[in-house]
């Protein structure tokens, strides 16, 4: 891993970070794992044509998959309520995460000399999707407030090592474009 | 007590009474954050202040109370409000969920 400054600021509409090739790759191939997962939950088709035609996936049950249902949590505790607000808004929210996702990828393909440059909104879809990976990752490496230390001691030869040093690595770097954005927001 | 039957069964006395403002004072509903280990405190604060244009201080300050006591209410309002501030929350991966002020 390369970059060391991660994103930073140019001028009032850009935010700027330059990658090493494995970081292109891992960021590319993290996009695409996060735009399969978001599809498995397209399979259970609308049966009602209606609901279909208006965009309605009319899945109303929360996710089997634990990475599936933080990404699209439940919005009550209660779970009638929940069921129909998941009815009328989950294809949405899972369509804005798909975007959010695209964006990092397509903008990491067309760069040049793996240089990116945001404008905000931008920014803003690489942060949701940022984050929304390190979610997926947090949920694989049951990372919860007692376990960093464990995730830290994790021995050389452990598979999740690797998964948790891209997982630090991602907060590092989200951290930086949060802090270019923070700048802007405060004026 | 059956609400409709009540109201049907009974004298416009009694409907009057079930439409004064006390009876009627829809208790609000609020947004709740709760805390996830995995979001960065900075990121929250941010998405404080963006999706509710909270100014810096008052977005820092929800952001520790989630981050300390494990939740913190971050709206309150007409239910379809709390129904959008939820959706745009887990928009940006947030935790969050909308219920009756029980208090």
């Amino acid at each position: 891993m390369s970059s060391e400054s991660g994103f930073t600021r140019h001028g009032k509409n850009s935010f700027v970070a330059t990658f090493g090739k494995s970081e292109r790759d891992v960021l590319i191939n993290l996009s695409e794992q996060l735009i399969e997962i978001l599809a498995e939950r397209i399979d259970g088709q609308a049966t009602d044509p209606l609901e279909a035609m208006v965009g309605f996936t009319g899945q109303d049950s929360p996710p089997d998959d634990e990475v599936l249902l933080r990404l699209l949590p439940n919005a009550y505790a209660d779970p009638v309520d929940s069921s129909e607000f998941r009815r009328y808004t989950e294809s949405v929210l899972r369509e804005k995460k798909r975007i959010h996702a695209l964006a990092i990828r397509s903008h990491l393909l067309n760069s040049e000399k793996h240089e990116v440059a945001l404008d905000q909104e931008s920014a803003q879809a690489w942060l949701g999707a940022m984050n929304d990976i390190r979610l997926a990752l947090g949920v694989r490496l049951g990372v919860d407030s007692a376990s960093h230390e464990q995730l830290e001691l994790l021995a050389p030869d452990d598979p999740m090592r690797g998964v948790y040093a891209v997982f630090t690595w991602l907060g590092w770097l989200q951290g930086t474009l949060v802090d270019a954005l923070m700048n802007d927001v405060e004026g | 007590m059956d609400l409709r039957m009540s109201i049907q069964g009974d004298t416009k006395e009694k409907i009057d009474d079930l439409s004064s403002p006390l009876f009627f004072v829809d208790r609000p509903w609020i947004t709740i954050v709760w805390d996830d280990p995995v979001n960065l405190m900075s990121y929250v604060t941010y998405v404080f202040m963006s999706v509710f244009e909270y100014t810096k201080e008052r977005a820092e300050e929800l952001m520790l109370k989630v981050h300390n006591e494990g939740k913190a209410v971050v709206s309150s309002g007409r239910r379809e409000e709390m129904e959008r501030d939820v959706q745009r929350l887990h928009e940006f991966g947030l935790w969050a969920t909308l219920q009756r002020d029980d208090q």
